[in-house]
């Protein structure tokens, strides 16, 4: 759709000349060429002066040993530091495991959520009613959970009362406790997003489908599995990338929530960064992660996000 | 017939216990964390949790008399407001081209602004930091707009141009016919038509500004450029810890204009969270 009206557009402006009008035929060749380019200049200049300027200056940075006075060059150290680094391959390692298991969740929970709500006549009210923690300030989910699980004990309160638990939950020294903490905090807020998103793909589809599949005697589940499910696709595609981008760059609940601990269980990518640069002042080799960061964005921008914009355009 | 009635009725049992136990998980936390900011500081952390607390207004004065609410507040303002008239500016021309034009490069440049949302900013904080170091700008708001700005242009161009392409061509064609240019097209006829498009991103993009923590952490060392994202994370006592009634006061007093903004334009919400890549 989008792509057929994109052409049109274009063959549009390359019409023979003797259909112009008198005032877009008194513009100059030149500018006729370069006026698009001129258009979109000023947003590509600024993106550049905030992302390219930063990403080169990464990557000088990243040769030198930067504290606070001059920089040292110091060839390709900090990239040999990296390699032998446990708390770097760690913090990736973290950020791998909070993702995927937050973006699973989210995923699972948010379809079968679109599923029954899609066709419920109430699902305006449902809609409002599971934005509402999405529109928090992330920094005061961070809190909400600080206080819940850690400084409150409310959880363990709760669990105590249920039965499930004989004492409190020794969250700051459990790995895996806090880890999922910082998960249930991620799937907690940010599961409407995937929600939203989804029911808006369930309505937009072609009802007759449905209507057809469900005379023929179709169960809902099967419907939804075997007609639904497989025309969403390029939808949860471009929904989960969306996600996916801002929980591997997680930085606010791990620095308000965690810290990083225990043991470095819960620091991502991002805080690792955050410390080494402005914690212990090491910039030339926070720098050299953020390279390393860089270099991972760009690959998988290429691999994995081009394809699903162009594809959910179709 | 009847066996149809039957099997609807069960799921709709089911239906409304899962519906229904995701509205709890939403409204238990708010709820109780709305009591956390209407009780007294002393119902807080206790050795067992109060959950029905003796109300009080403490925090909401303490809030006024301790920090400097109105300097956070303008911060945020400023903040947001000049960020989204940056994006906008940039955004709507640059979404004109990619959407209405067909020149060598457009595609490549449209990803290369799609791709910017990518951009961890950890990846590019140190950077940053040091340049507004150098441009002497740490510690303002006009560094965080600038920021803002570069973090949602992406969000905003996209979405524009998602509403630019639903444009029938016809319009245009007319208008040009009888002798507008293509920036009066642009102003007259495409701006008007897409206005709902433009208040999408730009609530989308005000929300995001609100968020930000990072630059914000990085760039305002003193709450002389504090927004109130970040001024809520310093809301502490010293030794006493972290002030929390206060915390979740700002963050209800944060949360009801963006609550009501974000109703008035429910119908849009999927298209601008996939900057355009859905049609709600």
């Amino acid at each position: 759709m989008g792509s057929s009206s994109l052409q049109g557009a274009g063959a549009d402006s390359s019409a023979p000349a003797d259909r112009l009008t008198p005032a877009f035929r008194r513009r100059p060749k030149w500018l006729k060429t370069w006026f698009p380019y001129l258009l979109v200049a000023p947003a590509v200049v600024y993106l550049l002066l905030i992302t390219l300027y930063p990403g080169i200056y990464a990557i000088i940075q990243s040769f030198y040993a930067v504290k606070f006075g001059p920089w040292n060059p110091v060839g390709w150290a900090n990239y040999a530091k990296l390699w032998s680094d446990y708390q770097f391959w760690g913090a990736l390692r973290n950020t791998l495991i909070i993702g995927s298991i937050s973006l699973t969740l989210e995923c699972v929970i948010a379809l079968t959520l679109a599923f029954f709500a899609y066709r419920d006549p109430w699902v305006q009210g449902w809609r409002i009613l599971f934005l509402i923690p999405m529109l928090f300030m992330p920094s005061a989910v961070a809190f909400i959970f600080k206080l819940g699980f850690l400084d409150g004990r409310v959880i363990s309160d709760l669990l105590i009362r249920v039965g499930l638990i004989e004492d409190n939950l020794a969250i700051q020294s459990s790995i895996w406790l806090s880890r999922s903490m910082l998960v249930l905090a991620d799937v907690w807020q940010w599961t409407p997003f995937l929600f939203i998103i989804f029911v808006a793909a369930l309505q937009g589809q072609d009802e007759e489908i449905e209507e057809a599949a469900r005379l023929d005697g179709a169960s809902w589940p099967a419907i939804f599995i075997n007609i639904s499910l497989p025309m969403m696709r390029p939808v949860i595609a471009v929904a989960l990338i969306l996600r996916g981008i801002d929980i591997t760059t997680m930085f606010t609940n791990v620095h308000i929530v965690t810290k990083g601990g225990p043991a470095f269980g819960t620091e991502t990518m991002s805080f690792l960064i955050y410390r080494t640069g402005f914690k212990f002042f090491n910039f030339g080799y926070a720098s050299a992660m953020s390279v390393i960061m860089l270099i991972l964005t760009i690959v998988i921008a290429q691999l994995v996000v081009k394809r699903a914009f162009v594809s959910a355009k179709s | 017939m009847a066996l149809a009635r039957r099997s609807r009725g069960e799921s709709l049992i089911v239906r409304y216990l899962i519906l229904g136990a995701w509205a709890a998980v939403c409204l238990a936390p708010t709820l109780w964390f709305l009591s956390i900011g209407l009780r007294p500081r002393v119902e807080i952390i206790t050795p067992q949790p109060i959950y029905w607390p003796t109300w009080s207004l403490d925090a909401w004065r303490q809030l006024w008399e301790q920090w400097p609410m109105a300097k956070y507040l303008r911060n945020s303002m400023l903040a947001i407001v000049g960020s989204v008239a940056i994006d906008l500016v940039l955004a709507i021309p640059a979404a004109f081209s990619l959407s209405r034009y067909t020149y060598r490069g457009r595609d490549d440049i449209g990803f290369y602004i799609l791709s910017t949302r990518m951009m961890a900013p950890a990846i590019v904080a140190i950077p940053i930091f040091f340049l507004f170091k150098n441009l002497q700008l740490l510690d303002t708001v006009w560094a965080l707009m600038i920021v803002f700005a570069a973090i949602n242009l992406s969000v905003v161009t996209w979405i524009i141009r998602s509403y630019m392409l639903d444009i029938p061509k016809e319009l245009e064609d007319a208008a040009r016919t009888d002798g507008a240019s293509d920036l009066r097209i642009l102003w007259e006829i495409i701006i008007p038509a897409i206005l709902p498009g433009i208040i999408t991103a730009s609530v989308i993009a005000m929300i995001f500004a609100i968020n930000e923590f990072l630059f914000t952490l990085l760039i305002a060392s003193t709450p002389n450029a504090y927004t109130l994202s970040v001024a809520l994370a310093n809301f502490t006592a010293g030794t006493d810890g972290v002030i929390y009634n206060s915390i979740a006061l700002v963050a209800f007093i944060a949360f009801i204009p963006i609550f009501l903004v974000v109703i008035a334009i429910q119908k849009h919400l999927s298209r601008g969270l996939t900057m355009g890549a859905v049609k709600g």
